[in-house]
C-alpha cells in the first residue's frame, strides 16, 4: 500500500508539474492536490497486483491509437450516413478476470474499444456489454481483448 | 518547415472537428442512451485527440505540449470511468431502458 501510495503520489505530482509548471509557488498547491489525489485514488481504486510484460504491454499501447481511429471513424460513418441507423443491441458477457479492480480496469479499457460499452453487472457473474452495430463478433472479441490486456499487466499468473 | 507545420494543423485540427460534428449527430441521431455514449466518447475522443495533435507544432516547446497531452489524457480516463457508469445507470433492471 505504501509503495502503491508513493508511486501514484509521484505520478499525480508529475502531472500537475505538466499542467501547472514548477514555479515554487504554484508546487505548494500542486503537492497538497496531489496528496489529496493520491488519498482519493487509494481509494476509490485499491492496489492490484500486476506484472507488466513490456513486450505485450507495449504492444497494448502501440494498437491503442489505431483503435481509438477504428472506433471513432465506424461512429462517424454510422452517425453521418443519413442510410444507416444503429442497431444496438446488449448482449451477457462473462469476463475470465475475477471481480475485483483489474477487471474494472479492463472494463474501463474496453469502453474505449471500438464498438463495445460495458454496461454493469448481470445476475450470474456475466457483464452487460452495450454493442453498437449488431451483437455478432462482440464476446469473442471482448474475450479476445481481455486475455491480451491480462497479458500486458501479467494478470493471467 | 513552417509551411508543413501549418499545413499539418490545419488538416489535423479540420479533420478533428469532423469527429466532433460526427459525434454530435451521433448524439442528436442514435436511438438510446449507451448509443450516444458511444457517440460522445469514441467519436469525440478521436476529434480531441486530432486536434491535439494538430496543435503539439505550436505548442511552443515541452511543456505546452505536455500540457495539451495531458489534457487528451484526462479526457479519455473520465470519459472510461463515467461512460460505463452511465450506461449501467441507465440500463435499468431489466436490461433495457
Amino acid at each position: 500500500m505504501a509503495r502503491a501510495a508513493v508511486f501514484r503520489f509521484g505520478l499525480l505530482l508529475l502531472l500537475w508539474v505538466a499542467i501547472a509548471g514548477a514555479e515554487p509557488a504554484d508546487l505548494a498547491v500542486g503537492v497538497v492536490a496531489a496528496m489529496l489525489a493520491t488519498w482519493a485514488s487509494l481509494r476509490l481504486l485499491p492496489p492490484i497486483q500486476v506484472k507488466p510484460r513490456p513486450g505485450d504491454l507495449a504492444l497494448l499501447l502501440l494498437r491503442f491509437p489505431w483503435q481509438a481511429v477504428s472506433a471513432g471513424a465506424e461512429v462517424a460513418r454510422l452517425a453521418l450516413d443519413p442510410r444507416r441507423r444503429p442497431v444496438p443491441a446488449t448482449i451477457a458477457w462473462t469476463p475470465r478476470l475475477p471481480p475485483g479492480g483489474a477487471r474494472d480496469a479492463f472494463l474501463a479499457y474496453a469502453s474505449l474499444l471500438p464498438g463495445t460499452l460495458p454496461a454493469g453487472d448481470l445476475p450470474g457473474g456475466a457483464i452487460a456489454i452495450h454493442a453498437l452495430d449488431g451483437a455478432a463478433g462482440i464476446a469473442d472479441a471482448m474475450s479476445e481483448e481481455e486475455a491480451r490486456f491480462a497479458r500486458a499487466l501479467g494478470l493471467d499468473g | 518547415m513552417s509551411l508543413l507545420a501549418d499545413v499539418f494543423t490545419i488538416v489535423a485540427v479540420l479533420a478533428g472537428l469532423v469527429f466532433f460534428i460526427a459525434g454530435t449527430a451521433g448524439l442528436l441521431r442514435f436511438p438510446d442512451t449507451a448509443s450516444r455514449l458511444h457517440a460522445l466518447t469514441k467519436a469525440d475522443h478521436l476529434g480531441l485527440g486530432l486536434i491535439v495533435l494538430g496543435l503539439l507544432p505550436r505548442a511552443g516547446g515541452m511543456g505546452g505540449a505536455l500540457r495539451l497531452l495531458a489534457i487528451w489524457g484526462l479526457v479519455l480516463v473520465s470519459s472510461a470511468a463515467v461512460g460505463p457508469m452511465v450506461a449501467r445507470l441507465t440500463r435499468g433492471p431489466e436490461g433495457r431502458e
